[in-house]
């Protein structure tokens, strides 16, 4: 066989029988593929061949194959069922003789209510697993705010309690007369401030509260109310270390704070 | 026991086939009763290991329960196509290799006779025999280490002594003698 040439028949017989090396058999093979007239009489050739085997001395295998071949069988279906979606309807009118009923097995019964109650197990754990991690959700959420509490309180007790800590008396402007605080202030370990009497601000406000140095502008020291860190009516910031503060003023400013104050003034105080 | 039709007629391979594609497992059953035999018969005579000749075997059948829109019946005989693929198979895991890799192209196997009853496969079985009793010793030979043994036909002259020539020569001899039990 060379190019376009059809395969000898002896040749093809030879491939059939399984006689020829595995490249001469891949190259027919690939010449029978696209050839119809070689896969002809290489189809019976391989007919002919294949008589050899009632040359065999018959013989029959155990009785437990065919056991389990249907066993097999029964399993590869049932998986197909359930794998199956959509699920495929098949009508078999012919499957079986008429005027016969279709046998469904007591297991079939026995397996459905296993299923049944399997899917009716597998909703409550599914309830129950969305109850639990509900739960767990607002015990992590509680967490975070206790520790976050007890991060304030610490941050509090370190500027209460440090020896050099000033104080600084924040009173209200012209027209929040009755608003007052009180900043305690540490170069080292912060800011503390007690505000009273301060009006609700709008969603999209904040109070923002600046450190006033001896020398330059305003510095931002925290927010208070949305977006800002609040305790109470108690607050802590932090400061640049070893600032020397000449005072302190809280703005009202848009939420999320600015870099210098804009806003009007509510409180002001000077050491 | 070869299944018949209510009138009497043997349900044909093709048939079979078909209920097997609807998931019909005494279509398989009946199948596995018409051609296992032959089919373990033959991987048991290339293994010559009953425990490997019934995985084939219910390899086999498992692939047809699973595939057998694979089957075209424009392409050749199932009988044929069964017992080309149990040789296949068992001629790999002889050389100890992946019998997935050695499908080939099974579907195209011709058989010119209609083994569907075991009468019939009987009757061709004695005529087989016949003419392998029939063949020189070297032609028998010759083709059943093909066959049986999946050696090639250099592998065969190495181990024979024969002359290559002589070899192919007897390979196409038995093989035309064996055309004649179709004919």
């Amino acid at each position: 066989m060379s190019g376009g040439e059809h395969i000898r028949g002896d040749e093809l017989q030879l491939l059939a029988v399984g006689a020829l090396p595995e490249p001469e058999a891949a190259a027919m093979q690939a010449h029978v593929c696209d050839c119809s007239e070689c896969g002809t009489n290489l189809a019976e050739a391989r007919g002919i061949a294949a008589l050899l085997s009632f040359a065999v001395k018959q013989d029959r295998a155990a009785g437990t194959v065919k056991a389990e071949l249907m066993a097999r069988m029964r399993a590869n279906r049932k998986s197909e069922e359930r794998n199956a979606w959509p699920r495929k309807v098949v009508h078999e009118p012919d499957a079986m003789p008429r005027g016969r009923k279709p046998r469904t097995s007591w297991w079939t019964w026995g397996l459905s209510a296993a299923a049944l109650v399997l899917a009716l197990v597998s909703f409550g754990l599914s309830w129950q697993n969305r109850r639990i991690a509900a739960e767990l959700q607002t015990e992590r959420k509680s967490a975070e705010r206790l520790i976050h509490d007890r991060e304030q309180i610490e941050k509090y007790v370190g500027v209460l309690a440090a020896p050099d800590t000033i104080t600084v008396k924040l009173a209200g402007t012209e027209e929040l007369s009755k608003a007052s605080g009180v900043v305690r202030f540490n170069a080292k370990a912060g800011v503390v401030l007690y505000a009273a009497d301060l009006p609700k601000l709008a969603p999209d406000k904040s109070y923002q509260v600046w450190l006033v140095p001896a020398n330059g502008e305003p510095m931002s020291v925290g927010l208070l109310g949305p977006g800002g860190r609040a305790w109470g009516n108690m607050w802590a910031g932090e400061v640049a270390p070893n600032m020397n503060a000449k005072g302190f003023v809280m703005t009202v400013e848009a939420v999320g704070g600015v870099a210098q104050p804009t806003g009007p003034q509510v409180l002001v105080g000077e050491e | 026991m070869t299944p018949q039709s209510p009138a009497g007629q043997t349900t044909t391979d093709w048939s079979l086939l078909e209920r097997i594609g609807r998931k019909d497992e005494e279509a398989l059953s009946a199948l596995y009763d018409r051609y296992g035999g032959l089919v373990f018969s033959a991987a048991k005579r290339i293994l010559r290991d009953t425990g490997a000749a019934e995985e084939i075997l219910q390899d086999l059948f498992f692939h047809v329960w699973r595939t057998p829109e694979k089957f075209d019946r424009a392409r050749g005989s199932l009988a044929g196509w069964l017992l080309v693929a149990a040789r296949n198979r068992a001629i790999s895991k002889l050389r100890r290799r992946d019998g997935a890799s050695e499908e080939l192209d099974e579907n195209g196997v011709a058989f010119r006779v209609n083994v569907e009853r075991h009468a019939a496969q009987n009757r061709i079985a004695d005529k087989v025999r016949e003419v392998m009793a029939n063949l020189p010793d070297n032609q028998r030979e010759a083709v059943e280490c093909a066959y049986f043994g999946g050696i090639t036909y250099s592998e065969i002259a190495n181990k024979t002594g024969e002359p290559l020539v002589a070899v192919k020569t007897g390979i196409g001899s038995a093989m035309a003698a064996l055309k004649k039990v179709v004919r």
